[in-house]
């Protein structure tokens, strides 16, 4: 295999240049101490200190080589100061303790008196683990990583001779945080993420039509990952997905019943529920699920699970970004809303406790409410009843992204692979689909849940204010009647 | 040390331990915002932050690294993680740095208008506290229907970059931004809808009053109030000038020379061919004096420039960075876009849909029954195939004016026949960010809805 040849010829090579310890604290706890005590000069109420150190990798693989590997070090230190719904938020990536204490002056700012503040104390909380990876992803040789590259290429073109182009990546971090705050909570987290990434071009010469298939997996795991999730099977599917929509048909327009097939369309859920159950929309009343616990939001058939407990999964979370262990919450039962997504500060003016939902981009950030994954409980009919039962509509077999407006619920997400269904058989592939509604109502729409739930394989990551974070999404076969269906056929 | 000093140092340390070419770009910045909701401060944030990115070729491969440790102990350990990843990239023979007078003779900086304003480097919080809290105001007083507010912002950043390499490169850039953002919430009937309005200059005289942001972030929430889809249809449709801006970096997405090069672009091979409507003319515009994208030289060191894309509707230009210039046998075209965090990849600059003759009121008057769309969802272009489809908030045009606010419909259609449906363009050039369009009208797309 490609992947042990290239590690013993690396071997018998010069060994690669320290990288530092890839799991090295940012910074000591002392500082740490000192810093707390800094940002509550000013007579704040709750001050936290985020350190991060990440070390990255990424491989890019274009037109069948491996085009570019690159290696990234970056450490910084957040600091946030809380004084009722007021946040203070400085961080630097100058790690020398003065730097540091400037920043935690610049955060105490929020407060504009003055406190004596008496030493502050923190001890260290014991983490749970969700994805323990023994074998830092940033102490394995690039080459390893560019051989899953090339080998998933060469099956991608292998799979069609219509395969004109293939673009892959690889990325992953290694990351230690550090969490700490004048609640006395002290945490640390070591955090592996990986994806694995192909893009399918096909090319039908004769017709000159274009068509592109694409998809990803990993999560916090190692690299005896993709012994399982083999590369070559990725990309394969990137590949049939391009040839599969070949001679596709213009989407037809309007209202429609609508099928989604398991796993990655389980975005319908973060998009149409999700982002408008997470408590600072709540707070601000912002979102269109405010002041709707105990109400009827969804079907009988929808229960909504968000799970920052699902093992080596790429939305999950030992603690959060604010220290807090990561949680199972159903989020709705039976159609009916049970709770939000809470991070402390939010938490805290609302008067409930934190859902472990805080998080952030990066020490640059501060935290705010997000989903870990989210996904839809399980229902009882199989794939085929669910799809024979639908006389006319579309049947949606993969996803491209989605957006939602969380104040009047619209949102929208688009199908990159999907098929009409014609008396209860799958037909012609369809193109330029893109599915939009309002979520309630779409939820209210759900008439069939399948048994077939399944996760997608780790690709997704979410935007909110500027932030990405990695998520993840899932869904059995579901049957939505009556939601529009964007496209070029009115 | 100056910054320009470090990525030299680094770039000679690269070349002595056996890179055949190297560069190095060092970027700093700091940056401060505050945010206020109800008249009080909800956020204040305050940042400095640096980098670098050492680009290094060794024997036709290319390899990179970057950090955040600027200490002397790391310098060389990121000198090798450059050279070390070098050894894992398969040698390109086109690979290597610009050189030349492309690196060497840069636009003299008085053209480039206004990119460094002392009045944003040391703006007082307190003014940013008081243009947060009049948007906030301004918003309310223009609808009393604005019952919420996500927030109002203020902020400013202040940004250098040095840029060296071993074929002469030695570049300075640094810039300032001011900025606005305003989002309100308008209630009624049952509804929220949200909106929002911003603006970003380099130069403080130049942003938008807090006034404005206010007012208009409030007039674009509240007239949402209501809205409901329409029935599917094939009608004429407008996209104001914030949409019509979105469209058209769809289009410039298409005309990334390295898409083009890899015929994974609808547009590939079309040069010369009149692609859209005479009406439309698009430049990129690297030089646009006071532009945000405005640069004497792009994320490798080549000097920026003005390219058109669109003229009458013919197909001008790609756009290219040094890499897949080599590749397609073009030149640069300055389009190399990146921070030190990341290679160069191509890029627009000052992206302008040229302003056209007709009043922007005009383009709703001439429609009979159609859209105008304020708002979208998803990012809905393909440029390899061209699709386009997006979800759509906006108003319903009847008998040339505004009826009612329309929500839960896309707008798609295929952006060649996109391209060719334009039938006006409205005077009203509009520039937020480094996009600038006028109100578009397209004489018919496909409108799906209940």
């Amino acid at each position: 295999m490609p992947a042990t040849a290239s590690r013993r010829r690396t071997k018998a090579a010069p060994p690669p240049p320290p990288t530092g310890s890839s799991r090295r604290r940012p910074i000591e706890l002392p500082l740490v101490e000192r810093l707390l005590a800094v940002a509550m000069e000013r007579g704040a109420e709750f001050a936290e200190v985020y350190a991060e150190r990440t070390t990255t990798t990424a491989v890019v693989l274009d037109e069948g080589h491996i085009k570019s590997a690159q290696t990234g070090v970056s450490a910084g230190v957040g600091v946030r100061a809380v004084r009722g719904a007021q946040v203070g938020y400085a961080y630097s990536d100058d790690l020398e303790p003065e730097a540091l204490v400037r920043a935690a002056r610049a955060a105490a700012l929020i407060a504009d008196g003055h406190a004596d503040v008496a030493p502050v104390k923190v001890s260290r909380q014991a983490v749970p683990q969700h994805y323990r990876v023994v074998h830092p992803l940033a102490d394995v040789e690039i080459a390893t990583k560019s051989a899953l590259l090339l080998r998933g290429n060469a099956a991608a073109r292998a799979h069609d001779r219509r395969i004109a182009q293939v673009m892959a990546s690889y990325a992953d971090a290694t990351t230690t945080i550090l969490v700490a705050n004048t609640d006395g909570y002290y945490a640390e987290d070591n955090r592996d993420l990986c994806r694995l990434h192909f893009t399918a071009v096909a090319l039908d010469k004769k017709t000159g039509e274009r068509r592109t298939g694409s998809i990803g997996g990993g999560g916090r795991v190692g690299l005896g990952f993709y012994d399982e999730l083999r590369p070559e099977d990725l990309a394969k599917e990137a590949a049939r997905q391009a040839i599969a929509t070949f001679g596709a048909v213009d989407a037809p327009a309007g209202p429609q019943t609508v099928v989604l097939a398991p796993g990655w369309s389980g975005i319908l859920l973060h998009e149409a529920v999700g982002h408008g159950l997470e408590a600072d929309f709540i707070r601000k009343g912002t979102s269109l699920f405010a002041g709707q616990l105990g109400q009827k939001v969804a079907s009988d058939l929808v229960t909504v699970i968000d799970d920052g407990t699902v093992a080596n999964a790429r939305g999950s979370l030992n603690v959060d970004d604010e220290g807090r262990p990561g949680e199972r919450k159903v989020l709705i039962e039976n159609g009916v809303l049970r709770g939000y997504l809470y991070d402390r500060l939010n938490a805290k003016l609302m008067g409930q406790r934190s859902t472990g939902s805080g998080r952030r981009q990066s020490f640059r950030h501060a935290p705010m409410p997000r989903m870990t994954n989210t996904f839809l409980a399980p229902g009882d009919a199989t794939h085929d009843e669910i799809v024979s039962s639908v006389r006319r509509g579309l049947y949606c077999a993969n996803f491209g992204g989605g957006q939602v407006d969380i104040s009047n619920g619209n949102f929208v997400f688009e199908v990159a692979e999907g098929y009409l269904i014609e008396d209860g058989k799958l037909t012609a592939p369809v193109k330029g689909a893109m599915l939009i509604g309002v979520g309630p109502d779409a939820l209210k729409k759900i008439s069939m849940v399948g048994h077939d739930a399944a996760n997608d394989p780790g690709m997704g990551t979410c935007g909110k204010d500027g932030q990405s974070v990695p998520v993840g999404v899932g869904l059995p076969t579901v049957r939505i009647d009556g939601i529009t269906v964007g496209g070029t056929r009115a | 040390m100056t910054d320009l000093e470090l990525a030299q140092k680094l770039v000679a340390l690269a070349k002595k331990r056996g890179a055949d070419e190297a560069e190095c770009l060092v970027e700093r910045g700091r940056n401060a915002s505050v945010k206020v909701r109800g008249g009080e401060i909800e956020d204040l944030t305050q940042a400095t932050s640096k980098g670098a990115g050492l680009r290094v070729f060794v024997g036709g491969r290319l390899g990179f690294a970057t950090t955040t440790d600027f200490t002397e102990g790391e310098l060389p350990l990121f000198v090798d993680r450059a050279l070390a990843s070098a050894r894992e990239a398969a040698p390109d023979e086109r690979n290597g740095l610009p050189r030349g007078n492309a690196v060497k003779r840069h636009p003299e900086a008085p053209a480039l208008g206004v990119l460094w304003d002392p009045r944003v480097a040391e703006i007082d919080p307190a003014w940013k506290i008081a243009a947060a809290r009049e948007m906030e105001r301004a918003a309310r007083a223009e609808d009393p229907r604005v019952t919420k507010m996500d927030g109002a912002s203020a902020g400013e950043s202040v940004e250098e970059a040095a840029i060296a390499s071993t074929h002469g490169l030695a570049g300075r850039h640094r810039s300032t931004s001011a900025w606005l953002s305003c989002s309100p919430v308008a209630e009624g009937g049952g509804q929220l809808q949200t909106s929002y309005w911003y603006d970003v200059k380099h130069a403080l005289a130049d942003l938008a009053t807090p006034e404005f942001v206010g007012r208009e972030a409030a007039r674009r929430a509240a007239r949402m109030l209501g809205a409901r889809p329409v029935p599917s249809c094939n009608v004429p449709v407008i996209f104001d000038p914030l949409m019509a801006a979105g469209f058209v970096s769809g289009v410039a997405g298409a005309v990334n020379g390295d898409l083009v090069f890899k015929k994974a672009s609808f547009l590939t091979g079309r040069l010369g061919q009149r692609i859209a409507s005479p009406l439309l003319n698009l430049v990129d515009d690297g030089l646009r004096p006071g532009g945000l994208a405005t640069s004497a030289f792009d994320g490798e060191g080549v000097a920026q420039q003005r390219t058109p894309i669109l003229e009458g509707g013919v197909l001008r230009h790609y756009l290219y960075d040094t890499y897949t210039a080599k590749k397609a046998g073009a030149k640069s075209t300055g389009n190399a876009a990146r921070g030190y965090a990341s290679l160069p990849g191509i890029g627009t600059t000052n992206l302008t849909l040229e302003r056209g003759t007709t009043a922007a009121a005009e383009l709703v008057r001439g429609v009979k029954r159609g859209l105008y769309v304020t708002a979208m969802l998803g990012r809905g272009v393909n440029s390899v195939t061209g699709d386009y489809s997006r979800g759509a908030n906006g108003l319903w045009i009847e008998d040339g004016a505004f009826a009612f606010p329309v929500q839960e419909v896309t707008v798609a259609g295929h952006l060649d026949a996109m391209l060719q449906a334009v039938d006006a363009v409205g005077d009203d050039l509009v520039f937020l960010g480094s996009t600038g369009a006028p109100t578009l009208r397209f004489a018919e797309l496909t409108v799906s809805g209940k």
